[in-house]
């Protein structure tokens, strides 16, 4: 495979490394020469954090809530502190538009984006990068100007993924890129390059563009699955599969046999970087939401749950624990499936389906054993999650000798509510058994190395993008809704990415700007 | 056979000095600092063999045959001691634990040999005679391994093979044994067995010592390791052979003592003698203080900014003398500040700007090294120069690694400076690279300081000329997220190096 072919974001480099490098020192040996035991498993700390959907069920719940306190006027709310209720701020405040407020129902902007910090660095807890944008992406080219990301043309190095990137645990072995080339047969190969070359007719229909509004038109693909899809494209390669179902996982949470075989294609035909990425830092997304927070943190209320919007004629009440605000009109900007349990005569909002994610942040006082160097992502073949980030990596330096490994797991398998039921059921012991049972396929030592392990549990971390959902006409009639409601999140998109959240958000505040008369 | 006897005690005893002498220099190579080493080793040994006469009370039957015994063990254990060792060494970080068990445990045998042989002969002589003689050839023994160990066995044989070969004599006087006192030896035929297997094991290891050295550290290194360290952040090896010392960091040749001079006078005399006003100087890298040494030249030049990662690795080169004679006490200087930092995250905290700076990294090997050679570390390097600032950077082989020379080139130049390649021959190394990086246009210097070995003036334009096999290739530039350098380092060295 060509070396300069893009696949995911950016271009992987798929010449594998000889690992030329000196035998680590057997220090079993010396155990064994000094008599010592082996050390046993240490006890490892951690809990559930961010327990985001206990709020949030209460809402659904509708369990006791106090009555507001206070009274307050305002002409615009922004419902939901993720990407897309700060894009929405982030543009209104860029176009001298100051009346309005922020509401987040967690004591920290960033929904999905948000992010943690301990004595060692910053981590993600969800979203942790951004792929490179192309020269057309210009809605979050301006984001990432304004935060200093992009200046005269140029992302600045530091922000950019560090080599090396990827690299995947494969055949006992760890592998350069994602895309599987150890033990790959000339087979493999050959489809491989057949995949590209039909990615490559799809790029070039304009179809598949970022935000996707702006090229989509209904395909018969939203009706097959991309496992299908690839099947009857005559795509056999086991090792193409995996890595189609792996980037469907990653990036939707679904299988490849569940998601709609347009978004499948969109992910892979959608973007064409001009750099090598993707744009990340330690903290992942979070360090926009801490930029955006410096920048527009005196419209924010956090620890704000919305529990209830009514209608007051021509106005809204948005009813928080200590507030009722009354605007002229409302972004919601949180899940759309929780509209209906918050909003008075809410439009019909169905065939909403979320993915289920576990995140787990590890702490690790030393670093596995191991020949190679880590990659910023560290995949691991035929392993049901999604492997681990590592949060130094963006550091200028050499990597400290503690670190945070941020675990990835998407439960795709199965009906989102089932796994939705495991995933809240099972302890924090399962999970943690679990993460590190899957970590010591490659890395044996693992369990001397993790000192904690922080689990956050997410029922509905992103809208799944399911076989005949792209196109759905309801989703489309609540996207387009014009009046004191306005619906932003990127949910409305059919799959969950920073850009659409962005340009949900955008259009949101711009409508609801010439609502209330702003300046064009 | 009352010379054959002697002979016997001579030999022993010669063999129970070449074990302690054998531990006693393989730590102070592995471990460095001489004095403590065989300070520590002799006195433990001499110690165990206290401990092993004292126990040699307990033995009241057999004599004999236990004495046989004993000699096969110290034969092996001896015999063996210098590979089992340098295997430590290589392997294991209980090099230490281990040279002193072995220390004790051939010392208590060793301290058992001479008791009983003496109660096995205390009939054939008279006290008086037995004690004198037997005492006279142990320390003729003693005398003639301590002329033999240095002059014959480690030059000749090397610790390993020289070892084994003492514990066949062992093994030997051990069989010679059950034939001399074969009056006293009820079945000498299973003893005679039990020789022979052991002097077989060690011819084996013998045969065999070759490899067995191989797969240790040691002999990684064509000369006499003087020290090694594992820091917290690489493997520091210094090695000698007659006046020539080279270090090693990480398994890759820093420098040779015979032609480092060429390598360091011109790393930094093409760039910093054309700065007359220079005053303050940095380096980055360095850690031997050789760079410094040359900077040092220098009479304007005020204060020099010293930045290594490695603490132990400047305080070595402050305190050892062979050492700071190499280096002129360059890091112990007035006009030198050691900062012991990461080069990278340091440069973009540190304030303080600087006329010229020296980056002398090693090579990029892998992808941590590889972020000091990106054009993000260049454009933070220029920030910290002052205005008509210069910096010269160690920039591997154009020769043998011509790609990732010229990417070196590429990256500082896309980074925002003038770039003026150039190249110097050093023995050790091969023809070598480097580069003067400005801000503003280049001449190289007049006038160079008193007291070179390699530069001149009048030679210096020639270095900036390069033979077509070294000449200008297309390349990228490494970058952060993009590190070309590694991959054609990698590449390129690996073609030339089994």
């Amino acid at each position: 495979m060509e070396p300069d072919h893009t696949l995911k974001w950016g271009r992987l480099s798929a010449c594998g490394r000889p690992s030329g490098r000196p035998l680590p020192r057997r220090r079993f040996l010396s155990a064994a020469l000094i008599g010592l035991c082996r050390k046993t498993d240490r006890p490892i700390a951690g809990s559930y954090v961010n327990e985001s959907d206990r709020p949030g069920h209460r809402l659904r719940s509708r369990g006791p809530l106090r009555a507001p306190l206070e009274e307050v006027r305002v002409p615009l709310v922004i419902v939901g502190g993720g990407m897309a209720g700060l894009s929405a701020a982030w543009r209104l405040e860029k176009r001298g538009f100051r009346d309005f407020l922020l509401l987040e129902m967690e004591d920290r902007l960033g929904g999905v984006s948000r992010w943690g910090e301990n004595d060692i660095t910053a981590f993600p807890w969800g979203a942790h990068y951004v792929p490179v944008p192309g020269p057309r992406s210009t809605l979050i080219r301006e984001l990432l100007e304004d935060l200093g990301v992009l200046a005269g043309g140029h992302f600045q190095e530091r922000f950019l993924c560090h080599s090396p990137q990827e690299r995947l645990f494969l055949h006992g072995r760890w592998q350069e890129g994602l895309e599987p080339v150890v033990g790959v047969t000339a087979r493999d190969r050959d489809q491989y390059r057949r995949f590209e070359e039909r990615l490559e007719q799809f790029r070039a229909t304009g179809q598949f563009t970022i935000p996707a509004d702006r090229g989509a038109r209904p395909s018969p693909l939203d009706r097959i699955s991309m496992a299908d899809w690839l099947r009857q494209a005559n795509f056999t390669s086991p090792y193409l599969h995996w890595y189609v179902n792996y980037c469907c996982r990653d990036d939707f949470g679904a299988l490849a046999e569940d998601t709609s075989a347009w978004a499948g294609i969109h992910y892979f035909a959608a973007r064409e970087p001009e750099e090598k990425g993707p744009l990340t830092w330690p903290e992942g997304n979070g360090w926009i939401v801490r930029r955006l927070e410096q920048r527009l943190g005196r419209f924010v209320r956090t620890s704000a749950l919305v529990h209830r919007i009514t209608r007051a004629g021509p106005r809204l009440r948005v009813l928080t624990e200590s507030t009722a605000y009354t605007a002229d009109t409302v972004i919601f900007a949180a899940p759309t499936f929780l509209a209906p349990y918050l909003i008075e005569d809410a439009p019909p909002v169905g065939g909403f389906e979320y993915s289920p994610w576990l995140t787990a942040n590890l702490t690790l006082d030393r670093w596995p054993r191991q020949a190679a160097e880590p990659a910023w992502d560290n995949v691991f073949y035929d392993s049901p999650a999604l492997g681990y980030v590592v949060a130094t990596h963006q550091q200028l330096g050499r990597q400290p000798e503690r670190t945070v490994w941020t675990f990835y797991w998407a439960l795709a398998q199965g009906a989102p509510a089932r796994a939705r039921k495991l995933l809240l059921d099972a302890d924090w012991n399962y999970w943690k058994a679990a993460i590190l049972d899957d970590l010591a396929r490659a890395h044996p030592d693992i369990r001397a190395c993790v000192a904690r392990i922080d689990i956050m549990r997410m029922g509905h971390a992103m809208i799944r993008p399911v076989v005949g959902s792209m196109f759905s006409e309801e989703r489309r009639r609540l996207a387009a809704l014009d009046g004191s409601l306005l619906f932003a999140n990127s949910d409305l998109s059919g799959f969950s990415i920073i850009e659409e959240a962005q340009s949900r958000g955008v259009e949101a505040a711009e409508r609801a700007r010439r609502r209330l008369g702003g300046r064009p | 056979m009352t010379a054959l006897i002697f002979i016997s005690v001579f030999l022993i005893a010669a063999c129970g000095l070449i074990y302690e002498l054998v531990a006693g220099a393989l730590a102070s190579y592995l471990l460095g600092d001489s004095i403590f080493q065989f300070s520590t080793v002799i006195g433990g040994y001499l110690f165990a063999m206290g401990v092993g006469s004292w126990l040699s009370r307990f033995i009241t039957r057999g004599l004999v045959a236990r004495f046989v015994t004993i000699e096969l063990m110290v034969g092996l254990l001896g015999g063996f001691s210098s590979s089992l060792l340098l295997l430590a060494f290589a392997y294991t970080p209980g090099f230490r634990l281990g040279l002193y068990l072995m220390v004790l445990a051939v010392g208590v045998l060793v301290g058992l040999e001479i008791p009983l042989l003496m109660r096995i002969l205390r009939h054939r002589f008279e006290l008086r005679d037995l004690v004198a003689h037997v005492l006279t050839f142990d320390y003729l023994g003693a005398l003639g391994a301590s002329l033999a160990f240095p002059m014959i066995l480690v030059p000749k044989l090397g610790l390993a093979r020289g070892a084994l070969l003492f514990g066949i004599i062992n093994a030997g006087v051990a069989l010679w044994s059950t034939y001399l006192f074969r009056d006293q030896l009820p079945r000498p035929a299973r003893l005679r067995a039990s020789c022979l297997l052991v002097l077989a094991a060690l011819g084996a290891g013998m045969a065999g010592a070759e490899s067995i050295s191989s797969l240790a550290e040691a002999s990684l290194y064509a000369d006499e390791v003087i020290f090694a360290r594992s820091t917290n952040y690489q493997r520091i090896v210094l090695t000698k052979w007659k006046d020539d010392l080279r270090l090693f960091l990480s398994g890759h040749l820093q420098f040779s003592s015979r032609d480092e001079y060429r390598y360091h006078e011109a790393l930094v005399h093409p760039g910093l003698a054309a700065l007359p006003w220079a005053r303050r100087v940095l380096i980055l890298g360095g850690g031997d203080g050789l760079a410094a040494r040359e900077v040092l030249r220098y009479p304007a030049i005020e204060s020099v900014t010293l930045v290594d990662l490695d603490p132990e690795m400047t305080r070595l080169f402050s305190s050892h003398t062979l050492l700071t004679q190499l280096n002129a006490g360059a890091l112990t200087a007035p006009r030198v500040r050691i900062v012991n930092a990461d080069a990278f995250p340091w440069l973009e905290q540190a304030g303080g700007s600087f006329d010229f700076a020296v980056v002398d990294f090693p090579d990029p090997t892998n992808f941590t090294l590889g972020k000091l050679y990106t054009t993000a570390f260049y454009r933070m390097l220029a920030r910290r120069l002052t205005a008509r600032g210069a910096v010269a950077v160690q920039a591997t082989s154009p020769l043998f690694a011509r790609q990732s020379y010229w990417c070196i080139v590429e990256t500082l130049k896309q980074a925002g400076f003038q770039v003026h390649p150039y190249h110097a021959y050093v023995p050790s190394f091969g023809e070598w690279g480097f580069v003067l990086a400005s801000l503003t246009p280049y001449r190289p210097p007049d006038k160079l300081p008193a007291g070179l070995r390699f530069l001149t003036a009048a030679a210096l334009p020639q270095l900036f000329h390069f033979p077509s096999d070294m000449g200008p290739v297309q390349v990228e530039a490494n970058r952060l997220n993009d590190q070309v350098l590694v991959r054609y380092y990698e590449q390129e060295w690996s073609q030339i190096t089994p």
